[in-house]
């Protein structure tokens, strides 16, 4: 319609033109076209005068000469991507236009490894973000916004605790015991993203990605093929994101506010038995049981003393939590002197009591030109994000409340002291206290020196600096010690230097005019050390360290003089990661007539990770574009916009594992044994001199498009990754004494194949009225396609999901629950063979679903009607299974485990001929027959469809015109109102479908997502936001 | 164009630098030494054969897992209060998943490994290597002997002993090793066995039994044999351990698990309670203590009631049914700290007595001595003694009757079921069980099938 329209225009100006041009006289006018997002030059512009035929295009440097009649008072400005202008040229023989984007897909700059290209010109697999898209949501961390806006990316929002983190896999999982994270590059530095730096402390994996300031974010790239990621070599294989931060523009200084608050809440809970049902409950399973009388009941309760309490645990534990995030940011921009500033301070309460993530951070980025050849760049960050814990899942609090804490249990007794006899999670949360401080300061320089023509170093050397504190205070009460003043005190420190320098000489050459060159080629070091005390720094204490760091000094300092000045003298500390890259690594770009393109990838990366006799990788990638849409016998197709294929093929590893692995880990014993020295082999630290990367083959094809005038946009990509070299810890034989060993499992191999399909199409685009709809979907099929090792030598963290041959990675391992058997009530199971037999075994065991999805992905709709803005996000999963881990117990919570009954397992066997969901229940689970003990009673009864719809975000915003603000000599202003996880529609019975469980290592993290054990819902926010610019 | 090719010289020159540095790619986490580091004198030898001590006194082993894992098997305690891995292994049907079971057999199997480095840095030993190779054949013994027990059907199953036990490690090394037969398993715990009891000293240089001497190598040949039905040989080593002197009886049972206050103890893993020194026993607090809350251990009425039987035992201090009302508890490890006695001179004693009177002639008379000695501290005098013309059978009786209640809360019942049963078919079990059913011992943890699915599983369940 549009395109039609334009044609037509088009050709009635021509012929007005072709009358007009003969009389008049001419002008010429000259200028350059600008990017108003960096202000790079645009080329390929199309300039004319408005009602001429004449049409010129602007230079490789954004340029233009136009001549046109002097009647002629105005230039049409038009380009693929972006949008068209008029502007005026009455009286003027120069005009310098910065245009704004409108279609991202083509011309948007896209941060590539060392360097950016323009969309068009990428051969590789990238999904960009745009900072304003993280930040229009409350998150409890940057990653956690990603979600549903990237194709083939998952992320599984972080459970309920404020600051956790998400897990994020770019196309699917293919390592086991290496970390299938993706690297993160902030600025150009790798960053630790590692989600163990506390192991599991407290069932909480702290997220070091929460203490980056999504505000100061400009724009997060996700490379995902080797045709990106090769340039990142032995890091390159889960894909890699890179986070930039906010620069100056050009221009006089301009701030920005932004304010929000707003309350948080859980999405979707699990609801419990109260006292009466939960007495009826168990005395039902004691009956079916055989017994006779009462049950016995925990706590040294009678049935009567039982009954007279009913606690609500979960509302004990949980409020609205308040959210308040506020930041002032500043830009500035001369031709000598950029500057970006940003200043954050945020309070964000979880929905859990007394659990907050509090940040205050600040940003310094400049660029100084120093002479005409030589640019200076500052690149500086702070950040301090307090992290108020609360123990959840395993170790309490909230998982208590799901689980042990029963509705007869009360947090005080009668005469007023707490209740002891039993799980009391008010207890436990108003007498013990924990807090992560984290402090992330990054800071880097880098100089841009133009040696001659088109030959550009650059050298740039940055620091990343951080020290955590995790704090802990057990009061008086808890710990029960005679001094009534004081409580425990203890602090685990650890700080952490993380220093990255590069050099790269960039030459571009054109050959010919059509053939143009881009190389590159760098060399890179890394050096990663982060240390903490070999002992506990502790003391009875009337207030927490955090309230007393004197006291803290003061304690850590004794015991260190007393380490050193004992005979002989004590080491007081130690390093808990240390590690070394050296790299070297280059890329040569080569495009012919804007239409084909070819790039070529190598980095050989040398690291301390790897063993003697594998110190060195070498990772090669090649990946070529044909822009179908410029060659001639396309560009008369008027509803093709822009046609590309890509295809890339490379090889890239992950060296995603702790360091130190490859030699013996020998250390002296902490303690002596009869006053003599000891000396250790850690178990798991026999060393593997053979050790190196998993190595990756990878193969991406796409084709991108742009339809109807770019109306339509979009993409389909297909992707072959395999996977060989699996970095394994687990599965050698435990009677070989020393443990697991990080090892390249031999004859192993893991695919990943899928295919990405996005879509964005400009409804429509009228100055009053705008609407856009967009979606993505993916599928990633998953197949472990060598394997030589049994199907429990790898199971996650708590023995949930396994490895087997031709199944897909991590897949649940079951016996079949077939239904429950009318006469008795008893389960009946399917064994290996599919026979029904109502004697459970785990030799039973077979594949019965895997905790990926068939497909994921998301569609939003976004709609402008003149001041007002309405925009939704949903994202989905389809297929997949959920784990229900913790379910287990909690269908047995009658039984002598005591635990709190979900409201769901009501639907059980009472009576002979019942027809039910749920086998009777019972006092002891052993009575089913063959069921060796509660935690063996795994079956595919607590195995759900893992499907969901969830309404991620929903938001609705006034924007004041801008001549009302002149007024007041406000730039911009906006108001918003904004819902999370608003609604979410699922069959799962255990409430939220989301799961990230607090896992126990990489392992569990890659294997084991979707398998829940009391992991806290996520969170729902509503907030009310301020931005306004001056 | 010449600078550009000056400044690739230069950043190549850059590039060597930084290759040619090559221990910037050689960084082991400062506090981790490498074996090289690790093992450079004989002193570093002594500190590795030291910190095994600190394994045979770990939580995992003899600190309590091993006493947890023989106490639930056997027939003393009650169940009901048992769940998770604890119910299983009561049930006697342990399915191959359990930490448990696991962590126990890792750690036997850890204590292998590390007698078996500190064989192959031998080379290192000057004045000690006598001692520290004895130690570590000691060391290695004793684990495969336990694992053997635990994880296998007791010698005496199948008459030639054909079946399987447990493998056998006598080399560092990742891969998977096949079960060897259990007669494969005595014959190199006998041989490591024999090797120490000729390498280690007769005395420590502070005459204390912290550390190993040959007389802790003979006393566990003696039960080695013992657990064999071996009589003759059982009561050699037996013999040779008690002739020697060094070991004398405890006037006051409370002493056997104290703060140096034993003199029983022929191998004992001393607490230090200094800071920064090693203590064992945590596990057997754990589970067994009994004056600060109701332990998980209780005993049955029917074995409270054996305990107890007679009004003169002064042993009966070890049991209650007040400190916890309603529960029969053990009050042996109702410490804060202890040294803990691996073996001792109660328990060769009674390995002499019952080996003595096996064998005959003149030994019956040293058993009956034996016997009496233990009756006369037991009931603070002779009444219960044996009368010096007794019986075979009578010095029998008493030896395995005055072994349970000795060594009660020490994991001692369970192979006593077993070991009498594999005799001569009797089965004491009070549970009921017969002494060779397959759930009467551990199933291994099924990663060892899943490293090696050639590896031999055992049969679960099948006890009741």
């Amino acid at each position: 319609m549009f395109l039609h329209k334009f044609v037509k225009t088009v050709s009635v100006v021509a012929l007005l033109l072709v009358v007009q041009i003969s009389f008049a006289q001419n002008k010429v006018i000259t200028g350059k076209i600008t990017d108003s997002k960096d202000g790079s030059p645009v080329p390929g512009v199309n300039v004319s005068g408005k009602g001429t035929r004449i049409v010129v295009q602007t230079k490789p440097d954004g340029t233009y000469s136009i001549s046109v009649p002097a009647s002629v008072n105005t230039l049409v400005i038009s380009s693929v991507g972006y949008g068209s202008q008029e502007i005026s040229v009455s009286g003027k023989t120069a005009a310098d236009v910065s245009m704004v984007v409108t279609n991202t897909a083509l011309n948007e700059v896209v941060v590539i490894g060392y360097g950016t290209q323009r969309r068009r010109d990428v051969t590789g697999a990238i999904s960009k973000v745009s900072g304003d898209k993280l930040t229009s949501i409350p998150v409890p961390s940057f990653e956690a916004a990603l979600q549903g806006k990237a194709p083939g990316v998952q992320i599984i929002q972080g459970n309920g605790l404020a600051g956790s983190g998400s897990v994020v896999r770019i196309r699917g999982i293919g390592s086991i015991s290496a970390s299938g994270d993706p690297l993160y590059v902030v600025d150009g530095i790798p960053i630790v993203s590692d989600q163990f730096l506390r192991g599991n402390g407290g069932a909480m994996n702290q997220n070091p990605l929460s203490s980056l300031n999504p505000a100061d974010i400009e724009s997060v790239e996700i490379l995902k093929d080797a045709g990106a990621t090769g340039i990142y070599g032995s890091r390159g294989a889960n894909g890699v994101i890179i986070i930039t931060t906010k620069r100056g523009k050009s221009g006089k200084p301009q701030f920005n506010f932004n304010t929000r608050v707003g309350i948080s809440t859980y999405a979707k809970r699990q609801h419990f038995a109260n006292t009466s049902q939960w007495l009826q409950l168990r005395q039902e399973g004691w009956i079916n049981d055989g017994h006779t009388g009462l049950a016995p009941l925990p706590g040294l309760y009678t049935f009567a003393t039982a009954a007279a309490n009913n606690t609500d645990w979960w509302d004990m534990l949980t409020q609205t939590g308040i959210i308040n995030e506020n930041n002032l940011s500043m830009t500035q921009g001369t031709a000598k002197l950029k500057t970006f500033a940003n200043l954050t301070y945020s309070n964000n309460e979880g929905y859990i009591k007394s659990n907050s993530y509090q940040r205050i951070s600040a940003r310094l980025n400049m660029d100084y030109n120093l002479t005409k050849n030589l640019k200076i760049s500052l690149t500086s960050g702070y950040n301090k994000g307090t992290n108020k814990r609360v123990p959840a899942a395993w170790d309490g609090g909230i998982g208590d409340a799901m689980s042990s804490a029963l509705p007869f249990f009360t947090v005080y007794n009668p005469n007023g002291s707490y209740f002891k006899n039993g799980a009391n999670p008010v207890r436990r949360i108003q007498e013990t206290k924990r807090r992560e401080i984290d402090n992330r300061f990054i800071g880097g320089l880098s100089l841009e020196y133009q040696l001659i023509k088109n030959l550009f170093v650059r050298a740039s050397g940055s620091l990343e600096y951080v020290t955590a504190f995790d704090d802990i205070y057990e009061s008086n009460e808890w710990i029960n010690q005679p001094d009534p003043d004081s409580g425990y005190a203890k602090r685990f420190p650890y700080w952490g230097t993380n220093k990255n320098g590069n050099v790269t000489v960039n030459y571009l050459k054109t050959v010919k005019e059509n053939h143009k060159f881009n190389f590159l080629l760098g060399a890179e070091a890394q050096e990663y050390v982060r240390k903490g005390y070999l002992f506990e720094i502790g003391n009875f204490e009337a207030v927490p360290y955090w309230k007393n760091t004197s006291g803290y000094r003061t304690r850590r300092d004794e015991i260190i003089n007393q380490r050193r000045t004992a005979t002989p003298p004590q080491p007081t500390e130690k390093a808990l990661e240390e590690y070394t890259f050296n790299s070297f690594f280059g890329r040569v770009n080569y495009s012919y007539k804007d239409r084909y393109a070819l790039q070529l990838t190598a980095r050989v990366d040398g690291s301390s990770k790897f063993g003697t006799n594998n110190k060195h990788g070498f990772f090669p990638a090649v990946s070529g574009a044909w822009t179908i849409s410029e060659e001639d016998f396309i560009k008369h197709v008027k509803f093709i916009s822009f046609l590309k294929l890509r295809a890339s093929y490379g090889i890239v590893g992950n060296a995603n594992i702790p360091a130190g692995k490859y030699y013996g880990n020998y250390q002296p014993g902490g303690i002596g044994y009869v006053g003599n020295p000891t000396l250790y082999l850690n178990y798991n630290g026999f060393g593997n001199p053979d050790l190196k990367w998993e190595t990756m083959h990878n193969i991406d094809a796409a084709v991108e498009f742009a339809l109807f005038s770019s109306k339509v946009t979009g993409e389909i990509a297909y992707y072959n990754k395999q996977t060989t070299d699996i970095l394994m810890e687990p599965g050698t034989a435990p009677s070989n004494g020393l443990g697991n060993i990080y090892r390249n499992l031999p004859n192993s191999k893991i695919l990943n194949e899928g295919i990405e399909f996005s879509l964005n199409y400009k409804v429509i685009n009228k100055s009053n009225l705008k609407w856009s709809v967009g979606g993505n979907i993916s599928k990633n099929y998953n197949e472990v396609l060598d394997w030589e090792l049994g199907p429990d030598a790898v199971s996650g963290g708590t023995n949930d999901t396994r490895v087997v041959k031709g199944l897909p990675l991590g897949v649940n391992y079951l016996v079949r629950f077939y239904g429950v058997d009318p006469a008795d009530g008893l389960p009946i199971w399917l064994d290996a063979n599919g026979k029904q037999t109502k004697t459970f075994s785990l030799n039973h065991r077979v594949y019965a679903g895997s905790v990926m999805p068939d497909y994921m992905g998301g569609f939003n709709s976004s709609v402008e009607y003149k001041n007002f803005e309405f925009s939704t996000l949903f994202n989905f999963v389809v297929g997949g299974k959920i784990y229900d881990n913790s379910g287990k117990y909690q269908f047995m919570g009658v039984s002598k485990k005591n635990w709190n009954f979900r409201e769901d397992f009501f639907d059980r066997w009472t009576k002979p001929g019942d027809i039910a969901k749920y086998p009777r229940l019972t006092y002891d689970i052993t009575t089913f027959p063959g069921v060796p003990g509660e935690d063996q009673f795994n079956s595919t009864l607590f195995l759900h469809d893992a499907s969901y719809l969830r309404l991620r975000e929903l938001t609705i915003a006034y924007k004041l015109s801008s001549q009302m603000l002149s007024k007041w000599k406000i730039k911009s202003l906006r108001f918003y109102l904004t819902g999370t996880n608003l609604l979410t529609f699922t069959k799962y019975p255990g409430g939220d479908p989301e799961i990230t469980r607090d896992f126990e290592n990489p392992q569990d993290r890659n294997l084991s997502p979707n398998v829940t054990y009391l992991t806290a819902p996520t969170q729902r926010t509503v907030i009310f936001g301020i931005n306004l610019g001056f | 164009m010449k600078r550009f090719y000056f400044n690739l010289l230069l950043l190549a020159a850059l590039a060597v630098c930084v290759a040619s540095c090559k221990k910037f790619l050689e960084r082991p986490p400062e506090g981790q030494l490498t074996e090289e580091q690790a093992f450079k004198t004989e002193a570093d030898v002594v500190a590795f054969s030291n910190g095994i001590y600190t394994l045979l006194g770990d939580n995992q082993f003899y600190s309590g897992r091993h006493q947890v894992l023989n106490e639930l098997l056997g027939d003393e305690y009650k169940g009901d209060r048992f769940t998770g891995d604890y119910a299983e292994i009561f049930k006697r049907q342990n399915s191959f998943f359990g930490g448990t079971r696991d962590d126990y057999y890792k750690l036997a199997y850890r204590i292998i490994a590390d007698a078996n480095i500190v064989l192959k840095h031998l080379d290192l030993a000057t004045t000690a290597k006598n001692q520290l190779e004895g130690e570590a054949k000691l060391f290695r013994a004793i684990a495969h002997f336990e694992l053997v027990r635990m994880f296998a059907q007791p010698w005496g199953y199948s008459t030639d002993n054909s079946h399987l036990g447990v493998p056998i490690r006598t080399e560092i090394g990742l891969e998977p090793k096949p079960r060897a037969t259990v007669k494969e398993v005595y014959d190199q715990v006998i041989a490591d066995l024999q090797s120490a009891e000729t390498l280690l000293s007769d005395v420590t240089p502070s005459g204390k039994f912290y550390t190993a001497t040959k007389w802790a190598a003979k006393a566990y040949l003696a039960k080695v044999y013992f657990q064999q039905n071996d009589f003759a040989k059982a009561f050699q080593s037996a013999n040779e351990v008690i002739n020697s002197n060094k070991f004398t009886m405890d006037a006051a049972f409370s002493s056997r698990f104290s703060l140096g206050l034993s003199t029983e103890g022929i191998l004992v893993i001393k607490d230090q309670t200094t800071p920064n020194q090693f203590n064992p026993g945590g596990d057997l607090r754990g589970n067994f203590r009994s004056d600060q809350s109701i332990p998980g251990f209780t005993f049955t009425d029917q074995f409270y009631a054996v305990g107890t039987a007679r009004a003169a035992d002064l042993r009966k201090a070890w049991y209650s049914n007040t400190l916890q009302t309603g529960y029969n508890v053990l009050t042996k490890y109702n410490k804060n700290f202890f040294d803990l006695p691996l073996v001792h001179l109660t328990e060769i004693k009674l390995i002499r007595a019952e080996a003595g009177a096996e064998t005959g002639g003149a030994n019956l008379a040293i058993a009956i001595t034996d016997i009496n000695s233990i009756t006369t501290r037991a009931y603070g005098g002779t009444t219960f003694n044996l009368p010096p013309n007794a019986t075979a059978a009578a010095v029998i009786a008493a030896a395995r009757s005055e072994r349970e209640l000795e060594m009660v809360g020490e994991g001692n019942r369970t192979q006593e079921i077993k070991r009498i049963g594999a005799r001569n078919g009797t089965n004491v079990d009070r549970r009921g069980s017969v002494w060779n059913c397959n759930g009467f011992i551990l199933q291994f943890p099924k990663a060892e099938k899943d490293a090696n699915t050639a590896f031999v599983m055992n049969i679960e369940g099948g006890c009741f």
